[in-house]
Formats: C-alpha cells, sequence, structure tokens
C-alpha cells in the first residue's frame, strides 16, 4: 500500500464510521488491511478495494470489524455505565412522567453481558435503587447468543473486569474456570429476541426511557441504518437516552437524535415532544 | 503548554479535498486544525473539545449546515457563542439570509484563497495578523 | 431486589397499527402532533399507495425529524415516482430538504444512472454540484465515466472541485487523461490546481499497483 492507497482507504473509513487513522496508525492499518485481503484472496490493493466500495460480497462489515474490539465482558464501557448511574437516570426522572418502572433496553445484548452489567451496576452504584421498579430487557437477532445469556454461565475472561468482592456477591462459582449468575439476577433480565430493522419486532418492544445499543449499527448498510435508527428512535420515550459504542458515532448514522455531553460520555438524546409540533 | 495561545479552528466540510486544503492553509498561519464531516459529528466534537472558530460548509449529509448552526446556539454558553464563518458555494441570497439567521458571523463564497481563508480566521479568531 | 421482569412490550407498546386505516394515517400525517406525523409516516410507508401522501406531506413538513423518515420512507420505496417526487427537492431553498432529497436519492443508486446525466447537464451549477455527490452512490467505472464526461465541460469551478471530490475517493486510470487535459483550464484558482494535483496525485498511485 503506497502513500494514497493509505489516505484513500483512510478517507473511505473516516466518511464510512468516523473513525479516523493518522499515519501515525499507518502500520495497524496495513496489518488489518493484509488480513483482509488474504481473507479474501485479492491481489492487489486496487481490486480489494473495489471490492469493499461495493460492499461485494458483504466485505464492509468484516473489514470494520478488523479495526474494532469486539469483545464482550461485564463491565465494558463503565464510563457509559457510570453515565447512567450518575446522569441519565436522574434526568430521565425529572422529565419523565410519575409510575411505571424505568425501562432499559440493550439490545443487541449478545450472550447477556450488557444487560447483566447494567443490573449489577445499578445495584451496586445507583443510591435510588430501592425507591424505583426498574425493568431491563436485553434482545438480540442470534437465539443460541440468548438462551446462553438466559443461562447465565461465564467464564475467567468475561469477568475480568469486575471486582473479586462483586463476582462473590453475584455469581457461584462452576468449575475453576466458570461461573454462574445468581438465580435472582438471571430471573429479573427479560430476554427477546429481535431484529433491528424490523418495525413490527421493535415496536413490539414497547418504550425505553434508555438504550444501549452499541457496535451493531456501524456495520449495517446505509438504508438498514436509517431504518434501525428510526426504529429506535420510536423505541424511546420524548427525552430518552441512547448509548452507542465507543469507535461509533451518530454522524455517520442518523440525524434524528441529539448530542448530549455528560461529565462521564457522548449520548444521544430522543428530542422532547412539543406540544404544537 | 507547548501549543498555549494557538487558535484552534473545526473546518465542518463533507468533501474532503477541502478539508484537506483548509487545514493545510490554517496549519501554515498556526492554527490547529480539526475537521468533521456533518454538522453532528460537528456537535460531537465541539461538545468534547472546544474551538476558537467553526468553519462550516451548507450542503452536508445528515445534518446540513444551517441547521447545524441552529444546533450550536442552542447549546449552552459559551459553545453558543462559538464564531462560525460560513463557506459555501451557493451564492444565492436565500442561503446567505438563512446563514444570517442561523447565527452566521460571516458568509464567504467558494472556492477560497487561502490568504482570505487565513485572513478572516484571524479576524474570527482575535488572532493579530 | 428492585429489578423487575416484565414480558418486553407489557409496558408501553404504542397502539398496533393494522387496525389503524389508510385514511387516519393521512389525516395524522397532515394534522397531527410532531409525534404524531413522525409515527403516521412510518406507519403508512408498509402500505400500499404511500407514495402520493408521502411526498405531499413533505411539501408542507416543516419538522426536520418528520421530515427525515418521509426521506427513508421514499428510499425504502426506491422506485421510479418516488425518484421523481424527490429530484424537484434539490433545487429547494432550504439546505435541510436539499440535503435530505440528495441522500434519498443516494440511497436508490438504481434510479440514477437514468437521471444523472440530465443533472450533471442542467443549467444550474447548483444541481450539477449536487449530481456530483449523487454519482458517488454508484459503482467506481460507471461514476468515473460520468464525472469525466462532467469535468471535461465543466467551466463552473465549485462543481469541477465537487467531480474531483468524488474521483480523488473511487476514480479510475481511464479519468487521467481527462483531468490532466482539464486541470490547465482552472489552473488560476489555487483551491481547483490543488484538487486536480491531489485527485491525479491518488488515481495515479493507485493505477500503478493494479495495471
Amino acid at each position: 500500500m503506497n502513500d494514497e492507497d493509505f489516505r484513500r482507504l483512510c478517507e473511505f473509513l473516516y466518511r464510512r464510521s468516523g473513525m479516523v487513522f493518522t499515519e501515525a496508525k499507518r502500520y495497524f492499518v496495513e496489518r488489518r488491511l493484509a488480513e483482509r485481503m488474504r481473507a479474501t484472496g485479492a491481489t492487489s490493493f486496487a481490486s480489494y478495494f473495489a471490492r469493499l466500495r461495493s460492499d461485494q460480497p458483504g466485505e464492509v462489515e468484516p473489514f470494520i470489524n478488523a479495526f474494532t474490539v469486539n469483545e464482550t465482558y461485564f463491565f465494558r464501557e463503565e464510563h457509559q455505565l457510570q453515565c447512567l448511574s450518575t446522569d441519565l437516570l436522574a434526568a430521565r426522572l425529572r422529565e419523565r412522567p410519575a409510575g411505571g418502572p424505568l425501562r432499559i433496553w440493550s439490545v443487541p445484548c449478545s450472550t447477556g453481558e450488557e444487560p447483566y452489567s447494567i443490573a449489577i451496576w445499578l445495584l451496586e452504584h445507583w443510591p435510588q435503587v430501592d425507591a424505583y421498579e426498574i425493568e431491563i430487557v436485553g434482545s438480540d437477532i442470534d437465539t443460541r447468543a440468548l438462551e446462553a445469556a438466559r443461562a447465565g454461565l461465564f467464564g475467567r475472561r468475561a469477568l475480568m473486569r469486575l471486582p473479586e468482592a462483586l463476582i462473590g456477591k453475584y455469581f457461584e462459582p462452576v468449575d475453576d474456570e466458570h461461573w454462574r449468575l445468581i438465580a435472582d439476577l438471571r430471573q429479573s433480565i427479560h430476554f427477546s429476541t429481535v431484529n433491528l430493522v424490523d418495525l413490527a419486532q421493535t415496536r413490539a418492544h414497547g418504550r425505553f426511557d434508555v438504550i444501549f445499543c452499541r457496535n451493531v449499527l456501524i456495520y449495517f448498510d446505509e438504508a438498514s441504518r436509517r431504518m434501525a435508527a428510526e426504529n429506535l428512535y420510536e423505541n424511546l420515550l420524548p427525552g430518552g437516552f441512547i448509548c452507542l459504542g465507543h469507535s461509533e458515532s451518530m454522524s455517520r448514522i442518523s440525524p434524528l437524535f441529539e448530542v448530549r455531553r455528560f461529565a462521564d460520555a457522548i449520548i444521544y438524546q430522543r428530542p422532547g415532544e412539543r406540544g404544537d409540533g | 503548554m507547548a501549543e498555549a495561545g494557538r487558535a484552534r479552528i473545526l473546518v465542518v466540510d463533507d468533501a474532503g479535498l477541502v478539508r484537506l486544503y483548509y487545514r493545510q492553509a490554517l496549519e501554515a498561519a498556526g492554527f490547529v486544525v480539526d475537521e468533521a464531516l456533518n454538522g453532528v459529528e460537528a456537535l460531537e466534537k465541539l461538545l468534547q473539545a472546544p474551538a476558537d472558530l467553526v468553519i462550516v460548509d451548507v450542503n452536508m449529509p445528515l445534518m446540513d449546515g444551517i441547521s447545524f448552526l441552529r444546533a450550536l446556539r442552542r447549546q449552552p454558553l459559551p459553545l453558543a457563542a462559538l464564531p462560525a464563518l460560513v463557506t459555501s458555494t451557493e451564492a444565492g441570497a436565500g442561503d446567505v439570509a438563512a446563514a444570517r439567521a442561523a447565527g452566521a458571523n460571516l458568509y464567504l463564497v467558494k472556492p477560497l484563497e487561502p490568504a482570505t481563508l487565513v485572513l478572516h480566521a484571524r479576524l474570527l479568531c482575535g488572532v493579530p495578523a | 431486589m428492585p429489578l423487575i421482569r416484565a414480558g418486553a412490550g407489557e409496558a408501553a407498546a404504542p397502539a398496533a397499527d393494522h387496525a389503524a386505516d389508510r385514511a387516519a394515517l393521512v389525516a395524522a400525517l397532515e394534522g397531527g402532533s410532531a409525534g404524531e406525523r413522525l409515527h403516521a409516516a412510518r406507519a403508512l410507508a408498509v402500505l400500499p399507495g404511500a407514495l402520493a401522501p408521502l411526498s405531499a406531506a413533505l411539501q408542507m413538513e416543516a419538522e426536520p425529524a418528520v421530515r427525515e423518515v418521509i426521506f427513508t420512507a421514499l428510499a425504502r420505496l426506491a422506485c421510479e415516482e418516488a425518484a421523481d417526487a424527490l429530484l424537484p427537492l434539490l433545487r429547494a431553498e432550504e439546505a435541510g430538504l436539499r440535503n435530505g432529497a440528495l441522500a434519498a436519492l443516494a440511497a436508490m443508486p438504481a434510479r440514477l444512472p437514468a437521471r444523472l446525466p440530465a443533472l450533471l447537464a442542467d443549467p444550474d451549477p447548483d444541481i450539477r454540484l449536487l449530481a456530483c455527490e449523487l454519482a458517488r452512490a454508484l459503482p467506481a467505472p460507471e461514476a468515473t465515466t460520468l464525472l469525466c464526461a462532467a469535468v471535461e465541460r465543466e467551466s463552473e469551478p465549485n462543481v469541477c472541485a465537487a467531480a474531483l471530490d468524488v474521483l480523488t475517493d473511487l476514480g479510475g486510470p481511464q479519468a487521467l487523461p481527462v483531468l490532466e487535459r482539464a486541470a490547465r483550464r482552472f489552473d488560476a484558482t489555487p483551491f481547483l490546481r490543488f484538487a486536480f494535483e491531489v485527485a491525479i496525485g491518488r488515481i495515479r498511485a493507485s493505477t500503478a499497483i493494479d495495471p
């Protein structure tokens, strides 16, 4: 890859995802590109780039995937959880009508680390946790992932960021390498199947105060991204918040949400309803 | 503190060539430059790192320059008072009026000469020539 | 434990739309609150005969979020009529409408080859400029051919710059002779000199490794 190819590739990545790679990251970019060229059997940058641009056959997802870290583990992106307990729930309680549970949606939830993290975080860090009913829903398109989420069995890697004390409190050891979430916690989360671009399916989930939608919209093509963003907009109560993954930016997804800066994170908000419209 | 006193400019334009051209001209004149592709990204960037000036195009995907200016002026201070230089290919009276009404401090028609860009950037940032 | 488990949707699911008839949705789209108009536009989009009420609403609608969902609906319809309903909006006074229409048209690349040559030859330079951006949605060889033809005859520097921006990102080697010729015509404009230089440099370098 020569200098000009590097710039073409970086401009493509930037336009498509908002991720910025400068000359200083060139080695990193070259490694990822070489991986994808090997995997697709491309013999030149030009032929690979043509394949990437036309997204044939679905090359954009594995390409962007190569530039992001897609591990799931407990308390991943802790700053967003911090923001939830410090700012987002307080803002919701000020704005939402009284009554009804606070509803939080983790979508896609994969094997459950995220919705369970939200539950543990709130139990540990939100002082008002006993004063409100909180309903956490975890949804994914992958039914096998959902089965694993319901089973609540996790390995050492998934727990690496959890303090020892919390593992002792919320998990039961199964063997040297595996722990199972306590039944109380497993039973407190509702898991369901959802395809984010299917309006009937998303509408059936009702409206939420906060949605965690991390590392999925970035991979969708333009049409699916617009559709999914609008579905999620309708899944939020007016004034409700949506959190994206750390390498994602709403600037490549949708203009529907307002950008909000809190102490711990950039979060997006469905604007409040104005009566006259 | 090596960069103390160096004014920071956010260039908001969906054309990569324009961003690159402005960056080179402004960096050569001593400014620190950041870039955004549209109004949403510009708001994300400004909320994370303050700037002394925003240079913004009108036609952009997802959030155009006029909508961006309206959103910018609704932000809390000091962000709402950020000087905004609108550059556009549109010389139509409608766009100039819309940009003014949305809170543009200055409207320049593209294509810009580097000297013109730098001169107005200095004026709007309050940096001596 | 304060966490409760409820069946998803039991709490606040909005009313289902299958019972709502089309006329009620059209009425809501015309006269409801912003939230109702947005909901109605999205519900209408999946019913037959949605194009006429949606494009009519677009002419009247002032709320950016409602416009956005109508643009998405038209982009999903992606029929000839949807494309034709969007084209006049490229001439709109308001930047939000122009750019919304542009994005919706870019999302229906199959409708573009028949329309782009006329748009790239439009007497209004602002339309030619937006047309260059639309070409970005096409496969690289088609986009290169169309944009080279545009650059060859273009006299407006900003339109030429818009074409160069797209060619810099995707142009193939067949663009080089055209760009080298056209560059001379814009030699007096510093930005255009720069734009030609970058575009030619990038295309040439990419060519070198893929003969």
